[in-house]
């Protein structure tokens, strides 16, 4: 940086030197004529490009060059010269000579209104906007952050965004909500655009039972980005039509400087991952002593003896019977015999101390007319459950050109490989490696006496899972844009872009005979295209220095293809050859599918004399997603802002550096949810059905009026700065309303459908934001910032068809329901554990006495109250602290880890968690656990050791249901940055070291292992369940930063 | 727009962009290419084939599984010891009105009513050459043999049900149906099965995988036998047991061999490696080879009575023993699963008429008897004492022998409930003896009138 200034200085210094004589030459002792000059940055003394010069009072202006120079022409001496550009406080002169070009600095406006957002399509000063708003700046702090993936790295930083990983899986899923679930059928996800390209957000791995294995999005290296805007309410989004009310996310990402010399950065990081928590099993002898339990207790409830009804009822296996493994007769149940049984620990085998490495190397700059940005990336991380890994290479080149000095051409591209091998379903699957190692009973032994494998019930040998697994997930993702830029005038620009996200995604994996019988093979290719063509006209203009027009005409045309092919083989010879080809069974499926979507769309803004800002914009979509009834739809929206700061009544109170007031109403759209072609009456066809013969069947009933999900959205904000710009405060509220919701609407099944997607549900967000800048410290050596965020938001659903419940496999522990917010819990409430007889008593709701479906109720949500985060950075000289809290509060996590292990005995072959020792053994226990039973006779009495752990209840306990709540210390990093006396000495312009820790410390009651989980993420509906989910783990990093 | 537009590009520009916003709507009218568009899908010879075929493929994959599920794991022949709750719940004999089983399986049967009903209404209709003689007859009366077939599953496992006996072509088009009663729901099966035998060609000798007049009779012998109609149901059992296309095979494995279809079967769902079967991979152990899950697992008390040569006989083989676990050994392929379901065997329409003849109003138990030990005889179990018979001891014999006879296909739980022996035998009480009705169902559909079966 300061080599770089320090070389722009001398250039325009020479350059000064060498045109002021030129200038005078030129221009002396005339009585109208040219004024000419340079502008500033009064910090840097760097020229500044594109400031806007007006001759007060009149039209007549001119905008500095790629030098900053500038020439205006007036009749007469003296004038009035207003000098303004945006980020900077505009500044007058007063002109009186022609002979001496004059020299201006702008000085930089550190008030918030000044500040530059990327919105859509175009680019606005604060001061203009009137909508909701959020531009979160990249730097090297973000990126200390051990996650390779931008979603993560932006929870806690902005307001509005609920933002919540699925798993600790490096790559995994994320969950990213703008202002709560718009949508019930339909996607909740927003729309991602990365320097203009709409990003495609189809899965590269999936997973079973709703476990959303992977973020697509962590195909982005967040090294590149420069900012990210998230556009949150109607006015903001409208412009994105049926595409834009889950909010838009806007990723800009680094371009070079014109003018400024190459600088390359050079960055690694190499980390240390451990899991903080991990699973408890019961040990062999505890597990021994539950079952015993477990017998005694039910034969008991049964009123017969122990060894009547261990005859009549003996399982046939000996995982089950184990301690009683005694023949025929009185079985024995001395403890001796349960204190002899041995312990294996599956669970260290599965965890591990992950290593995580990242290396960025990058090159920006620019010249007179062009300027650039390379940047290389490598990333790799291990998982801490094994044996999973992540690898991304990234390359991404942006660059500029000002061919002419009208017109301008440019690209950015960008190419990435993300790899995820040997990935294993672990959410949620009975299947996956941890509930392989958590599932069978902790005596039974891992390898047999020759050192094979052993299975135990239905669960795979976790060893087996970790040693033989091979699969590997790779995608390769072209982001490309390419645009020209032609100034027909000054104050309009037409530009035209054409742009594609190009993915492909291929897999391929092999289960050898160890995991799979005869092996399998499988291997699938798909190729996700998005191509957008988008036409832009821009007239932007100021008249009579207080009139600002802004207005904006566009089209574009958006096609989105997808295609892919998967084969299949099994029946392997030899487990050695591993490709499909070599299988004596193979099979081979194809598939193709289109949408496209054409878009016109405008926007007009006025700015009275900076004060009164009122903008209009509107959308229409074509679809063809959309029903042939409904094919069209437009969406408008309107805003109004009042910088208050400038009146009088203000500035005399003289408290408020700034104020300004907000306020927007507007339409947007959603159609993501609704397949391609959705709309159309289908029939199935199977070219191999009975005996090989075709078959063709109804698929789905026609829906011509299947269309876009509408929501309107009112936002008010306030935004004020005092102490002279030293505290920045923004507030907002907003609320949403979504009519049409996309529904799977249930519909009887004698009409031989299960359900069928219309628009119809509604449902409501509102909610309050508020965020906190603080400059605490500001001086030379010392400088403490502090930026607080707190969001509010409350989801209800308004209408729907009928109530429904999803969840936990069928469970149907979440629902949905009128009156209620989605992601209710939907359980029996477990009162107490009874202290003299053990057995769980529930709430009977209805009071009839009976524990029936009747009695279940809402206990609660899976959405948090509120969400914010905390960031204190402290810079004394050459050291920087940067300290980072995320908080979430009041929302309900179902601890399905404790549904199945804390089971009461009645799962056969399933081991137990420790947490089921605290079960109740005699009267007077204290307790929420209840007493081991398999008793499961009359299941509709309450207090009966039915309603334990199955019958009528069946696990669906309220007592698994736990607060998830946590506020946690993200991270925390401290930096050193060598002073630049060794520095340059080294021939370097800036050397800095980090150490860098991720998760360091978590406050929660939560009892599972994380609280920050979702299990069945796939679906939005079925959010807030922690099942055999790998935990966030936490990281030590050494990061190092060379500048060259 | 404020400032002039005399720009050289944009005239054109606009102009071009109006024309191009004509052409439009045929840009957005995107159609899928691997699936048929519902106006006119059945249309000529081969299409209503398809559509009878996708039947078959229905309602083979309903037999090879779900069937099984719901007919073992309430009853005591397995149990459940893997950890999906609705599997737990069918063992535990608590059913819920969410179970994921009982959902799906009401559900699967109305999807193939629905096929059935559109064949029914479409077949009819179409005119082709290509059709051979008396085929478009032949696929109305297997269309017909298939919904009766469903609405008798619907029947002994929820009750009285809704009939449908249209097609769905929109929502609108469902009207109102209330629940029938159970005669009346029994009443159309029978009226189904009458309409197939009618429809139906005369049978060959060799078919067994596909409907045939005798596969109609043989139902119909199972329907009444549900009906207590016992005189009708012997002569329909007898229909089928005096065609010599059907007999006893010996031993007892033979039925269940590679390559399947013995004259054993009256009625049998075969499955292909592209459209695969009844699996092994619930009932294998999960060490060693072919590897299963080992969740359905045979009880105790039918290893004792299967390894009793009295009882049991060559019927022992359906069980199998690797280590230390004895698993069912019925079904015995996995990946690719090539076991058929065995719908109707001939051993079953012994035992319908045998219990037809005892149940009958003057009982014939020397008839019963005979043909009870015709199935006993050709297991080598102990025959049954024709002496000392009284009408109890002959029904229960039977009931037993089914209990064995059929261990791990789907009836065993409908055979304790229709028999009145659910209670003693299970300790399960009369208002569990029916599935519930979804609890989709009862919200979506106000026909039902927000009630499920009793006990719910």
């Amino acid at each position: 940086m300061y080599y770089s200034s320090r070389k722009v200085f001398w250039l325009v210094a020479v350059w000064l030197l060498g045109s002021t004589t030129f200038i005078y030459a030129q221009t002396a002792g005339k009585s109208s004529g040219a004024i000419t000059g340079v502008v500033l940055d009064s910090d840097k003394q760097a020229p500044l490009v594109g400031v806007s010069i007006i001759h007060s009072g009149t039209t007549n202006g001119a905008i500095t060059d790629v030098d900053g120079k500038f020439t205006i022409n007036v009749q007469r001496l003296p004038v009035v010269l207003s000098f303004s550009f945006i980020g900077y406080k505009k500044q007058e002169v007063t002109v009186n000579d022609f002979s001496k070009p004059i020299s201006v600095s702008l000085s930089e406006d550190l008030s918030f209104l000044n500040e530059v957002v990327v919105t859509g399509y175009t680019v606005q000063q604060n001061k203009s906007i009137s909508g909701a708003i959020t531009k979160i700046g990249f730097s090297e702090a973000n990126t200390n952050q051990t996650d390779q993936d931008f979603l993560k790295l932006l929870q806690g930083k902005a307001t509005g965004a609920q933002i919540t990983a699925t798993s600790g899986t490096p790559g995994g899923g994320v969950s990213f909500v703008i202002r709560g679930n718009n949508s019930i059928g339909g996607s909740v996800s927003p729309l991602y655009v990365v320097d203009g390209v709409f990003l495609n957000t189809t899965l590269p791995v999936t997973g079973g039972g709703g476990n959303l294995l992977s973020n697509p999005l962590a195909d982005i290296n967040p090294a590149d980005i420069e900012s990210i805007t998230l556009l949150k309410d109607a006015n903001a989004t409208a412009i994105y039509g049926s595409q834009g009310s889950n909010g838009v996310v806007v990723v800009t990402t680094k371009r070079g400087k014109r003018n400024t010399a190459s600088k390359i950065n050079l960055s690694v990081k190499q980390g240390w991952a451990n899991p903080v928590n991990k699973f408890k099993s019961a040990t062999g002898p505890q597990t021994g002593e539950l079952l015993n339990e477990t017998w005694v207790n039910t034969a008991q409830a049964n009123n017969e003896s122990l060894a009547a009804y261990l005859t009549r009822e003996k399982p046939t296996n000996w995982d089950i019977v184990y301690p009683f493994k005694t023949g025929e007769g009185s079985p024995d149940f001395g403890r001796d015999n349960i204190a002899n049984l041995p312990t294996y620990d599956r669970i260290s085998d599965i965890f591990q101390t992950a290593a995580t490495s990242d290396y960025q190397l990058s090159v920006s700059g620019g010249n007179a007319t062009s300027n650039h940005y390379i940047g290389l990336g490598y990333a790799k991380q291990e998982s801490t459950v094994k044996p999973n890994t992540f690898q991304r290479f990234s390359a991404r080149l942006n660059y500029d050109n000002n061919v002419t000095a009208k017109l301008k051409l440019g690209t950015s591209y960008n190419v990435v490989r993300t790899e995820r091998a040997k990935v294993r379903n672990n959410d949620n699957d009975p299947g996956g490696i941890i509930n392989s190692a958590i599932f069978p009973r902790s005596f039974l032994p891992i390898y047999d006496d020759n050192g094979n494998y052993l299975n135990h019930a239905t669960f795979n040998n976790h060893n087996r899972l970790i040693e033989h697994l091979d699969n590997s997930y790779v995608t390769w993702r072209n982001t490309v844009n390419l645009y020209g830029e032609y100034t027909f005038l000054p104050e309009l620009k037409f530009r035209s872009s054409a742009s594609f996200d190009f993915t492909n995604n291929g897999s391929r994996s092999f289960s050898d005979f160890s995991i799979s019988t005869n092996g399998a093979a499988s291997t699938s290719n798909s190729l996700i295209q998005v191509y957008t063509a988008e036409q832009l006209l821009t007239y932007v203009k100021t008249f009579k220095g207080k009139h600002d027009v802004n207005v904006l005409l566009g089209n574009t045309v958006n096609v989105q293809q997808s295609q892919g092919i998967n084969a299949t083989g099994s029946n392997f010879i030899f487990d050695v050859l591993r490709e499909v080809s070599s299988g004596a069974v193979t099979t081979g499926s194809s598939s193709r599918s289109e949408n496209r979507l054409v878009s016109f769309f405008g926007k007009a803004a006025y700015t009275y004399n900076d004060r009164f800002t009122a903008d209009f914009s509107i959308r229409g979509d074509g679809s063809s997603r959309f029903g042939q009834n409904v094919r069209w739809g437009y969406f408008p929206a309107g805003g109004l802002s009042w910088n208050l700061g400038e009146e009088k009544f203000i500035q005399n109170l003289n408290v408020f550096d700034a104020v300004k007031l907000r306020g927007s109403f507007g339409y947007s759209g959603n159609q993501n949810g609704i397949g391609n072609y959705d709309a159309l009456a289908i029939w199935n066809a199977n070219s191999q059905g009975y005996l090989d013969q075709p078959g063709i069947s109804p698929g789905r009933l026609a829906n011509p009026d299947l269309t876009w999900e509408t929501t309107q959205q009112t936002n008010l904000g306030l935004d004020f700065s005092v102490f002279r710009n030293r505290l920045n405060i923004s507030l907002d509220v907003y609320r949403k309303y979504t009519t049409n919701g996309l529904q799977s609407v249930t519909v009887p099944s004698r009409s031989g459908y299960s359900a069928a997607i219309r628009n119809y549900s509604e449902i409501s967000n509102k909610g309050i934001e508020l965020s906190v800048e603080s400059r605490n410290v500001n001086t030379t050596d010392l400088r403490w910032t502090t930026e607080f965020n707190i969001s509010a938001n409350r989801n209800r659903i308004e209408k729907i068809p009928q109530e429904q419940t999803f969840g936990a496999t069928n469970r149907g522990t979440s629902i949905l329901r009128e009156g209620y917010p989605v992601n209710s819990f939907f359980l029996y409430k477990q009162l107490e554990v009874d202290r003299e007889t053990g057995n769980a008593v529930y709430d009977d709701v209805d009071q009839n006495g009976m524990i029936t479906y009747a009695d279940r109720q809402i206990l609660g949500s899976a959405n948090p109250s509120f969400t914010g985060g905390l960031t204190n950075t402290v810079t004394y000289k050459g050291f920087d602290l940067n300290v980072f809290f995320y908080f979430t509060q009041g929302n309900k996590l179902l601890n399905m880890h404790d549904f199945f292990l804390v089971h009461g005995g009645i799962q056969n072959g399933i081991g137990f968690d420790a947490n089921q020792l605290a079960r109740w053994q005699k009267p007077g226990d204290v307790t929420d656990i209840p007493k081991m039973t398999r008793y499961t006779l009359n299941p509709t009495v309450n207090n009966s050791p039915a309603n334990n752990y199955t019958g009528q209840v069946a696990n669906l306990s309220s007592r698994y249901l736990e607060d998830g709540s946590f506020l946690r210390l993200r991270n925390v990093a401290l930096g050193y940055t060598l002073p630049r006396s060794i520095v340059s000495a080294l021939k370097l312009t800036r050397v800095k070291a980090t150490l860098s820790a991720t998760n360091l410390w978590t406050l929660t009651s939560y009892k599972g292992l994380d609280p920050e989980v979702s299990a069945q993420s796939t679906d939005q509906n079925t959010a807030g369940y922690d099942w055999a989910t790998v935990p966030q783990s936490r990281t030590f990093e050494v990061i190092l930063n060379i500048t060259f | 727009m404020k400032a002039k537009l005399n720009i050289p590009f944009i005239r054109p520009l606009l102009f071009a962009s109006v024309i191009w916003l004509g052409s439009c709507e045929s840009f957005l009218d995107l159609k899928p290419t691997n699936s048929l568009l519902a106006t006119n899908a059945v249309y000529d010879a081969a299409t209503a084939r398809a559509l009878v075929n996708s039947a078959y493929t229905n309602l083979k994959g309903y037999s090879n599984s779900t069937a099984i599920t719901l007919g073992v794991l309430p009853a005591d022949n397995v149990f459940f010891a893997g950890s999906q709750s609705q599997n737990i719940e069918l063992d535990n004999n608590a059913f819920t009105v969410t179970n994921s089983a009982i959902v799906g399986a009401f559900r699967s049967n109305y999807t193939l009513i629905n096929i059935t009903n559109w064949a029914i209404s479409e077949i009819p209709k179409v005119r082709d050459e290509a059709f051979a003689a008396g085929e478009q007859s032949k696929l109305l009366g297997e269309a017909y043999f298939i919904r009766a077939f469903s609405y008798f599953t619907l029947a002994r496992s929820w009750g009285g049900v809704q009939l449908q006996l249209a097609p769905t072509t929109d929502l609108t088009s469902l009207g109102s149906i209330k629940r029938s009663t159970l005669e009346d729901t029994y009443k159309q099966v029978l009226s189904d099965l009458a309409k197939a035998e009618e429809l139906l060609p005369a049978d060959d000798n060799t078919t067994r995988n596909k409907i045939q007049r005798a596969t109609v009779r043989a139902v119909r012998a199972k329907v009444y036998l549900y009906t207590k109609q016992y005189q009708q149901a012997e002569a329909e059992a007898t229909a089928v047991i005096s065609n010599p296309k059907y007999e006893l095979v010996k031993p007892y494995s033979a039925f269940s061999q590679s390559p399947y279809l013995t004259k054993e079967s009256v009625f049998e769902l075969s499955a292909t490696t592209n459209n695969t079967g009844t699996s092994g991979s619930s009932w294998f152990p999960a060490s060693g080879t072919p590897r299963g899950s080992y969740e359905f697992r045979p009880t105790n008390e039918l290893i004792n009575l299967l390894n009793n040569a009295a009882k049991g006989g060559s019927r022992k083989v359906l069980i199998a023993t690797r280590g230390t676990d004895i698993y069912g050994n019925l079904y015995r392929t996995v990946s690719p699963n090539l076991d058929p379901a065995y719908v109707l065997r001939i051993a079953e329409l012994y035992l319908i008429r045998a219990e037809a003849r005892a149940g009958k109003a003057s009982p014939d138990l020397a008839g019963a008897i005979a043909d009870l030990n015709a199935v006993r005889g050709r297991a080598d179990a102990e025959l049954f004492a024709v002496g000392n018979a009284n009408k109890e001891a002959v029904l229960q014999a039977i009931w037993d022998e089914r209990r064995l006879e059929f261990a791990f296909e789907s009836d065993r739980w409908f055979d304790l409930v229709r028999s009145g022996q659910a209670e003693k035998v299970l300790g399960v009480e009369k208002n569990f003896w029916l599935f519930p009705i979804p609890q989709a169902d009862v919200l979506a559909d106000p026909d039902l009138g927000g009630e499920n079966n009793p006990g719910y």
